[in-house]
């Protein structure tokens, strides 16, 4: 049998199934919490930080991951207050700044409010959000990738020819991966980088039609135009 | 490579996941490197992915995916050693041999690493040869060291 508890996301008491993570219940009840590396059904291991959330205990608050972090009875979090609407402000230009060429992340800059960007553009090819890695190993239990090195030299590799022994051919790993769709206007080159922004027309479209989330699958009944206006 | 040993190795350790870095240690201590054989070796008796051993055996400093000289250098290149003067032991032993560090020379006689802090901080700048630690290096005493070494080499030669 489920058990459930009660957990009030920014003011809203949820029942919610033990063992969720705040991020799955906040998506389920209508909260848009933007994130990047959780994916439904695979563990989360709070790689991107984008899903930051403000966990108040005892009038104090902690900021944390919320894909990693499994509701309790009485959990207070608040995924929306200036203080986190900057923190993720910040990681989205970061994101933006490692890895221009992705879709995905473009349009998460823009959905968190990005207008410009202070950091070098890196033009790297992996965001290191593992979405292949865990798909890899949790769906098909193949195997065939995985995270080598550490530090800086951390990189998604598939050594020893594991390749031809254990891929499966599924083709997860690049379905899931933010990198393999493009700006609409196709690839930059290195020194060419810029912050696209093309969607934000369409973010004026959402502020306008509330409940019409122009970016994500499970954006109906979202309204991420909140995100628009935030000061960096 | 000599199965025997990594045998011996595993002994006992079967489906025992726990046990990689050990096992990882063991094979790195007697062979030097971590050859990719043990790595599937390892991966089918401990029951862990062959992915799993090469990213731990990867992380960590400690352990070699390459087989490394017969004698390997080793640069202090920690905050108290770096002040000292790191920086110029490293210059030396790689003018010297002709090789960056983490590679070996041809003849597979000598390797340089440089790690960040050998625990000797206070007798730094610290260089060592096969973990025998030389302290207070100054690029003079690194040169006779690597000279003399050499010398060593070229005696084997002969006598083989
Ligand atoms: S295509 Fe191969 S490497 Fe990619 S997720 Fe599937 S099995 Fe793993
Ligand atoms: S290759 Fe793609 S999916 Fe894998 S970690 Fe890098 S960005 Fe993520
Ligand atoms: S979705 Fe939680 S850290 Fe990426
Ligand atoms: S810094 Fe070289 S031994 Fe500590």
């Amino acid at each position: 049998m489920l058990h459930y508890v009660t957990v009030n996301i920014d003011g809203a008491d949820i029942k919610a199934p033990k063992g969720s993570s705040v991020l799955e219940v906040a998506i389920e009840y209508g909260i848009c919490i933007p994130h990047l590396c959780h994916v439904p059904g695979l563990s989360d291991i709070g790689a991107c930080r984008l899903c930051i959330v403000e966990h108040v205990t005892n009038g104090r608050s902690q900021v944390t991951t919320s894909c990693t972090l499994k509701v309790q009875e009485g959990m207070v979090i608040r995924s929306n207050t200036d203080r986190i609407k900057r923190l993720r402000h910040n990681i989205a230009e970061l994101l933006v700044a490692e890895a221009p060429n992705s879709r995905a992340i473009q349009d998460i800059a823009v959905r968190c409010g990005v207008k410009k960007v202070r950091y070098p553009f890196r033009n790297s090819n992996c965001v290191l959000c593992g979405r292949c890695v865990r798909a890899c190993a949790e769906l098909w239990h193949a195997n065939a990738l995985g995270f080598v090195g550490r530090g800086k030299d951390r990189h998604v590799e598939r050594p020893l020819n594991m390749r031809q022994e254990f891929c499966k051919g599924c083709d997860y790993c690049i379905q899931l991966c933010p990198m393999t769709i493009t700006p609409c206007d196709g690839p930059m080159k290195p020194g060419e980088e810029y912050l696209c922004g093309k969607c934000e027309s369409q973010l004026m479209i959402t502020e306008e039609v509330p409940d019409s989330c122009a970016w994500c699958r499970l954006g109906e009944g979202f309204n991420c135009g909140r995100y628009a206006g935030v000061k960096s | 490579m000599n199965l025997s040993k990594l045998e011996s190795i595993l002994k006992g350790r079967s489906s025992q996941p726990h046990q990689l870095i050990e096992v990882l240690h063991d094979v790195q201590e007697h062979y030097g490197y971590i050859p990719e054989e043990a790595m599937r070796e390892i991966s089918k008796t401990l029951g862990v992915p062959l992915i799993e051993v090469y990213r731990v055996a990867s992380f960590y400093k400690a352990f070699k995916l390459k087989p490394t000289g017969k004698y390997v250098i080793t640069v202090c290149n920690g905050t108290a050693c770096h002040v000292r003067g790191a920086q110029l032991l490293l210059d030396q032993a790689t003018s010297q041999l002709g090789i960056k560090p983490g590679e070996v020379t041809d003849d597979g006689m000598f390797s340089i690493e440089h790690v960040n802090c050998l625990g000797a901080c206070a007798l730094g700048p610290i260089a060592s040869e096969n973990g025998t630690l030389g302290h207070h290096m100054t690029p003079a005493k690194l040169r006779k060291l690597i000279n003399s070494l050499n010398r060593e080499v070229k005696k084997e030669v002969k006598h083989a």
